[in-house]
């Protein structure tokens, strides 16, 4: 019983953070510089240092994307 | 603030600092690894790394969390608090080490995902003495995962300072799951007490700090100023600020920072933007308020950031009347200009 609620806890969030990476990838692209102007003229280190974030936040983000559209 | 993001906030101070924490890690590491070979000889690597690990993340921490109350009862600890941010990145990447040698060590050769193994070798729950505390140790590391990952300023303004800083105040819950997975692991695992003994005494010399210090902020926050004209309140004499500085003043249940510059005195909030940094302990650089916490800076007669900024705080109207300053708790809109008292 307890192996299976944590299988399902570990897969769903092996699922969130797929959904992450692929945001991730879409929104560093086309996304990022829209939501924050800060972002124009950073550097690629900064945008590399954030992508944990990103994976992990992504709700957060797509949601400040849509809006800044 | 308004500017480009970049990826570390280098200069040359913060350059010593860390090179300073790196040396420290690495000489830490190597004496806790060569007293080990010799005295306990038949350790094996991962167990030695994962001890070592364990007790330098243990000892940053409880360094990490002195550092407020520390700055709090003395200046001299502010450039501690300006890297602050550093040292705990540095400790998530000892605990990620930590973490890691563990589960590789205790979950990864059976047959059973090693995460789920985490939660599942050891079942009493229901048990205080045989709890099993990695599992406290595993929700630790996901509390500074998530304080590591978001330890930039592009996640301070997204997520929004509130959020941020709510994120980030979870780090007193991850020390208590930390304290809780040391006693329980020493407790199922040791016979020699000394990690007990130090882990509490590191517990006691941190609610000790904080309570000093937070009494101390409640004395300033609970003086009454009595004195009233027109709106003004009398709240000390013009020699008790200092050039270049302020005195923070709490009417109303607002503080407030009146800054002496130049022959004026000036009134703006006293919290930052940035991270809620207590402006009246910091001083003007270069005719700016410079928050002491990160370096935020704001002109003193209107509150505002000096362009390409973009943050400002409320102003107030501040006035010397015989050597005395009398300041209006009434704040002006953020960023509203106010053209300072004359002290002459």
């Amino acid at each position: 019983m307890l192996i299976t609620f944590i299988s399902i806890i570990f897969i769903a969030t092996a699922i969130y953070l797929a959904a992450g990476i692929l945001f991730t990838i879409i929104f560093q692209a086309k996304g990022l510089s829209k939501i924050d102007e800060g972002v124009h003229g950073s550097s690629w280190a900064f945008k590399i240092i954030i992508i944990p974030g990103c994976i992990v936040f992504w709700p957060v983000l797509l949601r400040k994307w849509i809006r800044s559209k | 603030m308004g500017a480009s993001y970049s990826a570390v906030g280098w200069n040359r101070q913060k350059k010593i600092y860390d090179w300073i924490i790196f040396s420290f890690c690495v000489v830490y590491l190597a004496t806790f690894i060569v007293l080990t070979a010799i005295f306990n000889p038949d350790y094996t690597f991962e167990t030695v790394l994962i001890r070592s690990t364990s007790t330098l993340a243990v000892l940053i921490l409880h360094v990490i969390l002195s550092i407020g109350p520390l700055t709090r009862l003395n200046k001299k600890f502010f450039p501690l608090l300006y890297n602050r941010r550093h040292l705990g990145v540095t400790m998530f990447c000892i605990i990620l080490v930590h973490g890691a040698f563990g589960i590789l060590q205790f979950h990864s050769l059976g047959n059973v995902n090693p995460f789920v193994s985490l939660f599942t070798s050891n079942t009493h729950y229901d048990s205080i003495a045989d709890f099993p505390f990695q599992a406290l140790g595993f929700f630790a590391l996901i509390i500074f995962f998530l304080m590591a990952i978001t330890s930039h300023d592009f996640w301070l303004h997204n997520l929004s300072p509130k959020i941020w800083k709510t994120l980030h105040m979870f780090v007193y819950l991850a020390y208590f799951l930390v304290v809780m997975h040391v006693m329980l692991g020493v407790i199922q695992y040791e016979t020699n007490p000394v990690f007990i003994i130090i882990m509490i005494i590191g517990a006691i010399t941190l609610i000790s700090l904080h309570l000093v210090a937070g009494l101390k902020e409640a004395r300033k926050d609970k003086i009454n100023y009595n004195l009233k004209e027109e709106g003004f309140v009398f709240v000390c004499g013009v020699t008790e600020i200092e050039e270049s500085r302020a005195k923070i003043f709490c009417i109303d249940k607002e503080r407030i920072a009146v800054y002496k510059h130049e022959d004026k005195l000036y009134a703006i909030h006293n919290v930052c933007k940035h991270q809620g940094g207590p402006l009246g302990e910091g001083k003007i650089i270069d005719g700016c308020i410079t928050c002491p916490w990160h370096g935020y800076q704001y002109l003193p007669q209107n509150g505002q950031s000096p362009p390409p900024f973009k943050e400002m705080v409320n102003t107030y109207d501040v006035k010397v009347k015989d050597n005395k300053v009398w300041l209006n708790p009434m704040p002006y809109a953020e960023g509203t200009e106010r053209p300072g008292a004359n002290i002459r």
